[in-house]
Formats: structure tokens, C-alpha cells, sequence
């Protein structure tokens, strides 16, 4: 709690912490990293990088935005479903009109409507946003089953599928929108006078609003920005996948929340950072990825996850301590 | 606004006089989500032959998909409501064996279709074996490849009977064909994103890949999706028989699926549910033949499921 309300009073030393602790996370990956260079012999070379790269994009667009919400010490339990109505929506415009533009604007717009109603439910409703995003996942939920029937939709143009499996310079795409996404999203948070509000509201609601910080409005700011990002990932997927059917975000959301946490944000709001998510995103896609490359037996590979999360997140604690 | 009350004036019009006036049997349909096509093939079926037989169908699906404590409410409160008969798909063959006992003791006569029930009485089950298809998709995939090369299967979710026992199939078909190598069994969670990252993964450890078994459908899009990404070319082979699945046959990306024929087990199901109320001899169990949706047989299966017509129990029974 003495670290939040430092950061509200002071950023420019908050910073400075945010960059440390950022740092032992990278340490936890590393580590990781060189567990499986050591133990598979394709896992270090370009195509691998790039492979688990271009899955981590996914999931941290989709943690991004959480990660504000989170920082204000709110969640959103929401954005699988939105996942699933922003890209099924998205994946019938562009089936019906075949404008690739008019998918992505209704992906990214639905997302954001959604969004700005979580948002709406948490100020004006004032509803609890655990309980306001999960009422809001289940209508999300609802509506989608209802509107595609047990039914999926397929193929997709050209042009839109090279969001998710194109290429620039034999980087994949995905890796350029997340690359965009972590700066604009550190910058916001870092060096803006609304980040640093949204940290303020977190650390110290109470503080924050007699400060002078505009609180509802910028809750309505993170949750429509987490919405808009679930757009946006929803819209990565139907790229990548080349369908869309009424679950495709369904197991998304435990695993975006863990990427932000495990990232070395806290659920009691006020600090974390875009760039640690990013990390914690990375952990959870390596984990996937080494167990696929050393061809772990599947009975194991729940056991596994569970064991290596952990172990990342001591061996961070632990080097944090010495460090102190 | 307007339009909103008028649609649901019209469904509580539609709901009355369906409740009201109602010719026949009533028969309580359970199925285990709404998301994936398999079920909705299933309650299309029901629905379809309830309309030849002239009873009434009502669809109970838990709103999370395969949630168990979901269906054993509806079941009691089904319970309450008192169908004269039920055709039951347990999301869950061993947790849903009590809800079975309370209808038992309830005297509702219950079909049982798709997923065996661990326990309880049946009036009849009605399914295709997923070992059987896994055995006959998984041949099929082996000798198209020419008998040798590398394969990787994909698994649905780790502890599922229906992942199991196709996974069971894939491997004693692999028995078969000596000088085939099984790269990988890897799960893919029956879901086309796992699927396709695992997949991703795979294809950094292993340059030849001639052939992928997947436990459904969709995992096998993702792995067409993760192959075309990398520019590799393999065999791939899905199962459920889907609209997806045979649109994919028809362009030349996937090369069979194993077709579980859900609208056919509806239909049957529901039929064997209204012969056994109206005192006809009805069998013990009847088992589907596992078929191979490929290029040379897909045709049928373009018609979609809404407009088909339901084969009766001596069609079935009878080949």
C-alpha cells in the first residue's frame, strides 16, 4: 500500500519502481527461456521466436486493456464474451458485405460499446465491476449463442486474414500490432495526466477525487479502452483462425486477468505496468509452447502450467527481496 | 422498441397456444450446449420428427456450455413439469447418473442418446460410437497418405470419454500401418484456437508432417490454418461431419470427416421415445454405422440440417 500511494504523490519515483520490478519479471522469462533452450533444440531459432511472439500478441492485446481496468482496482470479467459478440458480428458484416474495413469498424465498435456499458454500470449504476462485467459476460454470452445458432462462419478475404497470418519483413503482423499496442499503452499509463489518474483512482479513490481527478470519467475511459482492445483481439482471431463460431473467446478471460497478474499487477489497484503484462503474456504463451515442443504427455500439462506460474512468480518475489 | 414488444407479444402468443393447444406427447429434449453444430444438428432432429409424429419438443440446454450443475437443475425441474417422456444427452456421463435416478423414480420414460449414461434405466440408447469412427476416419487418413509418413493427433479435452475413445481409435488405426510415425498427441481442448497454436508449435519441431488426426472439426480448421500459415502441405482429417467441415471437403483443404450424424440420432431418438409411449416394440439400442464424409459422398450433406427428413427406425435398423 506504501508503494501506491508514493506512485499517486510522486510518479516520476513510481516509474523508476515500475521499471525494476518489470525488470525481476523478465528475469522469471529468461529463466524459462533458457530451461528450453537447454531441453529443446528447436526451441531458440528465429521461427519458434517470432512463433510464440505472434501468439503472445493475442493475448496481450487482450490483457492490455485489462490491465487498466485493473490498475483502478477494478476488473472486467467481460471481455471473452466480447471476444465472442464483437468477432462473430464482425465475421458476418465482412461475410455479407465483403468489406474487410467494415469488419474490422464493427469489431472494434461493438467492443468498445460494450465497453462504455461496463463502464456505465460501474459509475452511474454503481454495481461492484466484478459483478457488473460478469452479468454483462453472461448477456454478451446469451446474445451471442442466440444470434449464431450453433451455427460458424467461414472464410474470410485475403486482405483482412493478413491482420493475423501476413507478414512484413517475416515478422508476423500480429507482433506489429502488439509492438503499436505496448507503446501507446505504456505512454498512456506512464506519461499522460490521465494515466497517471488512473493510478491516483486506483491507489487512493477517495484522495483522487478530492484532488481534483475527474474519477467517473476516467472509469468510463478503462472500461471502454478494455472493451475496445477486446474488439481489436477479437478481430486478430477471425484472422488467424478464419472463422468464427459463438465460443471462440470463452477460455480467453481467466488467462488475460493471470497474464495482468502475473504481469505484477495487484487486484487492489494502483500499481502494475502495460510492459509487465506483456511479460506475464509471454510466460503463459511459453508455457503452451515448451510443453507442445517437449511433447509433455496431456495428463501432465495442467499439472505443468500450474507448477511453472508459480514458480515464475516466487522466483520474482523471492529476487525482489534480496533486492530490497 | 415497437418492434421488440411486438416480436415478444408474437413468442408469448406462439408459447400459449403451443402450451394450450397442443396436440399429442410432450417430450423434454436435454442437450449439452449451444454452441457447438453437433447439438443443434441433434435438436433439429428432434424437432423434425416430433412434426411426422405429431408431438411437442421442448429444448434444454444449460446456457454454460456443459455445465453440470446447470442440467441437473432443469432436469428437476423437468421433474416437476412432467413430460410424458424425456431424450437425454448427460453433459457429463458419470456426474449426471443421479438426475437419471430422480427421473427413474419419477417414471418418465428416458431415451438416452449420443453420450451412454454410466448408469440408470433407458428405454433405449441411441449413438455411434466415437472409437469406432476415430478407428474408420483414422484409416482413412493413413491410406491416403500412402501408408507411410509422420502424423500428429490432435486431442479434444484431457478426462472427456468422446476425446478418449476417438483418440483410442486413432491410435489402433495407426497399428494397422507399420511404417507410419506418430510425431505428437497433443491436446487442442476440441477449440480451433487451441488447435492452432498447438499446431504452430508442432510445426517448429517437425519439418515433414504428412498427416493430422483431429478429435473434431474445428481443431482440424485450426491445424489447416496453422499448416497454410507455415506453407506446409499435410493430409488433415476432423470429426463431426459439419457444414464447415464439408465446405472445406468441397474445396480440397480437409480430407474427410468423421460424420457422428447428430440429426439422425434426434430423429431416432425421439421416435423410439414416442413408439415406447404408444406401446410399440422398440429396440434395446440402436448403434449408427460410422460414416467417412469425403469428395465422393459429401453431396447430402450440403442440404442443411433444417431441410432434411428424417430416416425412420426400420431404415436404420433394417442396413
Amino acid at each position: 500500500m506504501s508503494t501506491a500511494t508514493s506512485k499517486a504523490a510522486a510518479p516520476r519515483f513510481a516509474l523508476s519502481g515500475d521499471v525494476m520490478q518489470t525488470l525481476y519479471r523478465v528475469l522469471a522469462v529468461v529463466l524459462l527461456c533458457l530451461m528450453l533452450t537447454a531441453l529443446s533444440d528447436v526451441f531458440l531459432t528465429a521461427n519458434n521466436i517470432l512463433n510464440v511472439l505472434r501468439q503472445t500478441a493475442l493475448l496481450f492485446l487482450l490483457a492490455s486493456g485489462l490491465t487498466l481496468v485493473i490498475l483502478t482496482a477494478g476488473l472486467d470479467l467481460s471481455i471473452g464474451a466480447n471476444v465472442a459478440l464483437s468477432g462473430c458480428l464482425a465475421a458476418s458484416v465482412m461475410t455479407l458485405t465483403g468489406s474487410p474495413l467494415l469488419g474490422v469498424a464493427t469489431g472494434i465498435a461493438c467492443g468498445t460499446v460494450i465497453g462504455l456499458a461496463n463502464g456505465v454500470l460501474v459509475t452511474t449504476l454503481r454495481i461492484p465491476s466484478f459483478i457488473a462485467s460478469y452479468g454483462m459476460m453472461w448477456m454478451l454470452t446469451g446474445i451471442t449463442y442466440y444470434y449464431m445458432a450453433g451455427e460458424t462462419i467461414h472464410g474470410f478475404p485475403p486482405g483482412f486474414r493478413q491482420l493475423g497470418s501476413g507478414h512484413l519483413l517475416s515478422i508476423p503482423m500480429p507482433v506489429y500490432v502488439m509492438v503499436l499496442f505496448l507503446a501507446i499503452g505504456a505512454l498512456f499509463a506512464q506519461r499522460t495526466i490521465w494515466g497517471q489518474q488512473i493510478y491516483a483512482i486506483g491507489a487512493n479513490p477517495v484522495a483522487a477525487r478530492l484532488s481534483g481527478v475527474p474519477v467517473e470519467r476516467r472509469l468510463v475511459l478503462v472500461y471502454t479502452m478494455s472493451g475496445a482492445m477486446a474488439g481489436l483481439a477479437s478481430l486478430i482471431i477471425l484472422a488467424r483462425i478464419n472463422s468464427a463460431q459463438g465460443d471462440i473467446g470463452e477460455e480467453l478471460t481467466l488467462p488475460a486477468i493471470a497474464a495482468v497478474l502475473v504481469g505484477g499487477a495487484s487486484l487492489f489497484g494502483g500499481s502494475g505496468t502495460v510492459a509487465g503484462t506483456l511479460i506475464g503474456a509471454l510466460l503463459l504463451t511459453l508455457v503452451l509452447n515448451g510443453m507442445n515442443l517437449l511433447q509433455i504427455n496431456s495428463s501432465w500439462q495442467p499439472l505443468a502450467t500450474g507448477i511453472i506460474i508459480l514458480l515464475a512468480v516466487w522466483i520474482d518475489t523471492r529476487t525482489r527481496r534480496v533486492g530490497e | 422498441m415497437k418492434y421488440l414488444v411486438v416480436s415478444l407479444t408474437a413468442a408469448l402468443t406462439a408459447l400459449w397456444s403451443g402450451s394450450a393447444f397442443a396436440e399429442g406427447e410432450t417430450i423434454a429434449v436435454f442437450t449439452k450446449n449451444l454452441t457447438n453444430p453437433y447439438f443443434q444438428a441433434v435438436r433439429v432432429g428432434t424437432e423434425t420428427a416430433a412434426k411426422t409424429l405429431g408431438v411437442k419438443v421442448i429444448q434444454y440446454v444449460p446456457t454454460k456450455p456443459d455445465s453440470i450443475p446447470e442440467q441437473l437443475s432443469q432436469v428437476e425441474d423437468v421433474i416437476v413439469k412432467k413430460p410424458d417422456a424425456i431424450v437425454f444427452i448427460p453433459v457429463d456421463y458419470k456426474a449426471l447418473v443421479p438426475a437419471v435416478e430422480k427421473i427413474n423414480a419419477a417414471h418418465i420414460p428416458v431415451t438416452n442418446i449420443t453420450d451412454r449414461s454410466a448408469a440408470g434405466d433407458f428405454v433405449a440408447f441411441v449413438g455411434a460410437d466415437d472409437y469406432s469412427i476415430g478407428l474408420a476416419i483414422g484409416k482413412r487418413l493413413l491410406t491416403a497418405i500412402g501408408g507411410k509418413g509422420n502424423v500428429i493427433i490432435l486431442e479434444g479435452v484431457k478426462g472427456s470419454l468422446t476425446s478418449t475413445n476417438r483418440v483410442r481409435g486413432f491410435t489402433d488405426a495407426l497399428k494397422d500401418f507399420p511404417n507410419v510415425k506418430m510425431l505428437a498427441s497433443q491436446p487442442g481442448n476440441f477449440q480451433r484456437l487451441n488447435a492452432l497454436q498447438v499446431m504452430e508449435n508442432l510445426i517448429q519441431s517437425f519439418p515433414q508432417i504428412d498427416g493430422v488426426l483431429a478429435a473434431n472439426d474445428p481443431m482440424a480448421v485450426g491445424a489447416i490454418e496453422a499448416l497454410e500459415a507455415a506453407n506446409r502441405k499435410a493430409l488433415v482429417i476432423g470429426i463431426n461431419g459439419s457444414r464447415e467441415a464439408v465446405d472445406l471437403i468441397k474445396s480440397g483443404k480437409l480430407l474427410a470427416s468423421g460424420d457422428f450424424n447428430g440429426f439422425i440420432q434426434g430423429c431416432i431418438g425421439t421416435e423410439i421415445a414416442v413408439r415406447n409411449l404408444r406401446k410399440q416394440p422398440t429396440p434395446k439400442e440402436v448403434m449408427l454405422k460410422p460414416v467417412v464424409v469425403d469428395k465422393t459422398n459429401f453431396a447430402p450433406y450440403e442440404t442443411p440440417v433444417e431441410q432434411r427428413t428424417c430416416p425412420t427406425l426400420e431404415q436404420i435398423t433394417s442396413n
